[in-house]
């Protein structure tokens, strides 16, 4: 009996490997990126700040003084307004005058997120000129 | 001779083999264009500001974080607004679209943040954009 060397039983094709599942295993992974990763949370409300030594002058009556106290209680002209009254206030103002620009003088004590919350007002009405008061104080 | 009549009865297939490819394709993209933050900042809580909005180029992106008791990072260095100044200036002439977020804590001081606002205009950088989280304010 002539021993056969090639063993008994398997197929004579050739060996392979299964890709079947390759495309399934990238996309999971492809799946799992997407889900675990953190698009950009930069955001935030923009401004852009003037030159040094480029300020220019404005009319006094252009000027609309929008203000923030220490205790953050916030001040159009000389009327005390809470924050939700701001937008509707300066979109009536801007109604009036557009020329009209917006100073938003902010006590160095005042708390950020007040200041926020008027300039976010200040946004929603839509005012385009808006510049940032420095104040100086004593005692700070 | 007409051999229509001699079509062979075989099952319709959507080839498969190349769609592996295609996946591992679209994560290596994903994995190069993609970069990853190192900064790690201060533990803060962003002021809510209704008109919140993404800042486009993250590339052009210089961050500040204030605390809420007024120390500042940048790239988790403490720094004085003096030193703000410095990076900035170096920084602003490398890349003259530079943004500069302002990640402050809603409950600090504003004194901080206008002296971060004057250092920045020292610096030139005038672009500037305050971190906020997309959401109603608190109201005054």
């Amino acid at each position: 009996m002539a021993l056969s060397l090639k063993p008994r039983g398997r197929s004579s094709g050739e060996p392979n490997i299964p890709t079947a599942s390759m495309g399934d295993i990238a996309f999971l992974i492809i799946i799992f990126f997407m889900t675990t990763s953190i698009f950009s949370r930069e955001k935030g409300l923009k401004i852009v700040l003037p030159e040094k030594g480029a300020e220019t002058k404005i009319k006094s009556e252009n000027i609309l003084t929008v203000a923030v106290s220490q205790s953050g209680q916030v001040l159009i002209g000389d009327r005390i307004v809470s924050v939700p009254e701001v937008s509707s206030i300066v979109t009536e103002q801007l109604g009036k005058n557009p020329d009209l620009a917006i100073a938003l003088r902010v006590s160095r004590r005042a708390p950020y997120q007040t200041m926020i919350e008027v300039f976010d007002q200040l946004k929603v009405a839509k005012a385009e000129r808006v510049s940032l008061m420095p104040v100086q104080e004593e005692g700070q | 001779m007409r051999r229509i009549g001699l079509k062979k009865a075989t099952t319709p297939t959507i080839p498969t083999a190349s769609t592996a490819d295609i996946a591992f394709l679209l994560i290596i993209f994903f994995m190069v264009s993609t970069h990853f933050r190192t900064e790690k900042g201060l533990r803060i809580n962003l002021p809510k500001a209704e008109m919140t909005e993404r800042i486009l180029k993250r590339r052009n992106v210089a961050a500040v974080w204030i605390d809420p008791t007024g120390r500042m990072t940048v790239n988790d260095n403490w720094v004085t607004p003096t030193a703000i100044t410095a990076i900035m200036t170096e920084r602003v002439i490398t890349n003259p679209e530079l943004v500069v977020l302002l990640q402050a804590d809603k409950d600090v001081k504003y004194g901080y943040v206008t002296d971060v606002l004057e250092a920045l205009k020292d610096a030139r950088a005038l672009k500037v954009t305050f971190a906020t989280s997309y959401g109603k304010g608190g109201g005054g």
